[in-house]
């Protein structure tokens, strides 16, 4: 494991702290619980983009492992993307233990339900595609922000081709 | 030409008197024709209502109906004949030639009297060519200040009840999904006599798709407050949230059949989504769709018996309608690519829905079998239709520019108006049954 990552880590840590604080207040209505159930911790899931909408901060385009981007109301697995899912392959086969959440987003044109159910289908793909490249499936686990977290506003291809995507939120460990 | 269609009114409404019937129907008065001149004044101000306010904030609420209804021309209050505080409320004491003169053809005028915060007010239509009260019209209502607004709803919902035979809608609220200026969501109400809408919940999270409960005391909601997306419900008077189905999968949206006892939900299970039917309390879920395709937004037909909803089965987003227990699925949506979020009428004779058409969308309003589909949207872009209880006008949200707002519209895309302002991004409007 290099140094970066594990500062990554230790950043991770300190952000958690007063997210668990926050989660404690709401009782039991807090992610724990439910996230239990699923073989996931709570405090993972603090640079997830809802969280990290809930602190002011915009959502995370790629990182650590890239976003893999899907063609307009498509969730099939483009063969653009096979180069960024083989790095993301490589690097949870390297790092074993490492669990991740795969968003599904979308792009703003379309209702807002329908493109809550096209994010769960692309995060389905690209979980069926690792775990097709031997990631166990208890390591992944999926969810849909449809069109809700943006990376950008702008109502142009390129804008819409960035908010078309799965993107990987590293667990904790 | 002008001059047919006043002329046809009058008889109307002199008619209409002697029947207390509905006769102005049809495309010479409609929605849109904004054909009826009417002069609403504020109300006179028989004791305790401090420099008018109240009287004239209720002839503000009432005239703001009248103007989205399209079926009226407001008079310029700037030309009146009569002061309203100082002229009578009878058809004895009204200057009918005067208000002729300056074009009206109708005048609401009314009294008010305030007592601590109790209010009692009267409110009458009069005739002006007919020179007479419509008195099936006039109302007496009293209640605390803070029901001044509804008071206005309720009497221009009769207005509107007398003319075109069917009650209006503004006696209401509409429900949506606002940022309130941050990145966060919250479910929000508006009524018609606000500007910006005023946040119910305290999710400070994504929240979609809220769905009114047929008594209109509570709100159906998704939120991700749980990280997860579950179906909760908040009640409007006492701003409790109760979780209403969970997990383990993510739970899209929820609508309440029409009498409450069940709740149709979209879950995903393994990367798909489906719609499932619970009982009232959000247990038992049965599943009614079973497809690889997605599914998503079921609505309820006015009588319960049927489902209307959103599915990808035969490729891209298309209306399906099957019965409640999924059975005898068949696809309405004929035309386009992308049409998504079915909303039925309460009156059950039309389907509206959002349709992609060159990039951008558009509502379509069409028969609750698909047939004579209309886009009734031009500028912007649109979604999220809802009717109102009448099955005459619609709301959704639109994009004109920045931000989303809700507009309104009458079935036939004749009238259109921004019905929210504010530094919100409005989107979802569902539009309650009447209060």
């Amino acid at each position: 494991m290099s140094g970066w990552w594990k500062r990554g880590l230790v950043l991770a840590l300190v952000l958690m702290v007063p997210l668990a604080g926050g989660c404690k207040k709401k009782g039991p209505k807090a992610v724990g619980s439910e996230a239990a159930g699923s073989g996931f911790g709570e405090e993972g899931l603090g640079n997830s983009s809802l969280e990290r909408a809930r602190r002011g901060l915009a959502p995370e385009e790629g990182g650590i492992l890239g976003d893999v981007r899907f063609g307009y109301d498509s969730a099939d697995i483009e063969s653009d993307a096979l180069d960024v899912l083989a790095r993301n392959v490589d690097w949870l086969k390297q790092n074993r233990n490492a669990k991740v959440e795969l968003e599904g987003h979308c792009d703003s044109r379309g209702t807002i339900e329908y493109n809550l159910a096209l994010g769960a289908k692309r995060a389905k793909s690209v979980k069926d595609h690792l775990t097709g490249q031997g990631i166990s499936g208890d390591r992944i686990s999926t969810i849909s922000y449809g069109e809700e977290l943006p990376l950008c506003q702008e109502e142009t291809e390129a804008c819409w081709a960035r908010n078309r995507r799965v993107h990987f939120v590293i667990l904790g460990q | 030409m002008k001059g047919t269609i006043c002329a046809l009114m009058l008889a109307g409404l002199v008619l209409s008197a002697e029947r207390a019937g509905a006769v102005v129907t049809g495309s010479i008065f409609g929605p849109g024709s904004a054909s009826l001149p009417i002069a609403v004044t504020a109300l006179k101000n028989q004791g305790g209502d401090q420099g008018s306010a109240l009287g004239q904030r209720f002839a503000a609420v009432l005239s703001r109906d009248l103007d989205l209804s399209g079926y009226f021309r407001l008079v310029d209050p700037k030309t009146f004949v009569e002061d309203p505080q100082t002229s009578g409320i009878t058809a004895a004491d009204i200057d009918f030639v005067g208000w002729a003169a300056i074009g009206a053809q109708a005048v609401v005028k009314g009294a008010i009297t305030v007592t601590g915060d109790s209010v009692s007010i009267e409110f009458r239509l009069f005739d002006v060519p007919g020179r007479s009260e419509v008195a099936q019209v006039g109302k007496r209502y009293s209640g605390a200040k803070g029901d001044l607004p509804r008071m206005a709803h309720k009497a221009a919902d009769g207005i509107l009840e007398f003319l075109t035979g069917e009650r209006g809608p503004f006696d209401s609220m509409i429900a949506l999904v606002s940022t309130g200026g941050s990145r966060l969501k919250d479910v929000y109400r508006f009524t018609f006599d606000m500007d910006a809408p005023t946040r119910v919940t305290d999710e400070r999270s994504i929240v979609v798709s809220p769905r009114w409960r047929p008594d209109a005391h509570a709100i159906l909601f998704t939120s991700y407050r749980q990280h997860v997306p579950r179906l909760f419900q908040v009640t409007l008077a006492t701003r409790q949230v109760t979780m209403l189905v969970g997990g383990p999968a993510m739970v899209l949206d929820g609508a309440w059949s029409p009498d409450g006892s069940r709740v149709a939900v979209t879950r995903e299970q393994g990367g798909n989504t489906d719609i499932f039917v619970t009982d009232a309390s959000g247990q038992n879920p049965r599943r009614v769709t079973d497809h690889w395709g997605i599914d998503v937004s079921p609505a309820w037909s006015p009588d319960g018996r049927q489902i209307a909803f959103c599915s990808a089965r035969s490729g891209g987003p298309q209306i399906y309608v099957m019965a409640a227990d999924g059975s005898g699925i068949r696809r309405v949506s004929q035309t386009g690519s992308y049409n998504t979020s079915p909303a039925w009428s309460p009156k059950g004779d039309r389907l509206a829905w959002t349709t992609r058409a060159g990039g951008i969308f558009q509502i379509v309003v069409a028969s609750a079998d698909g047939s004579d589909a209309r886009t009734i949207t031009s500028q912007g872009s649109n979604e999220n239709p809802s009717w109102g209880p009448d099955g005459r006008y619609l709301v959704f949200s639109s994009r004109r520019g920045g931000q989303r707002h809700i507009y309104f519209a009458d079935r036939d895309g004749k009238t259109l108006k921004q019905l929210t302002h504010g530094p919100g991004d409005d989107t979802s409007p569902a539009w309650s049954p009447r209060l």
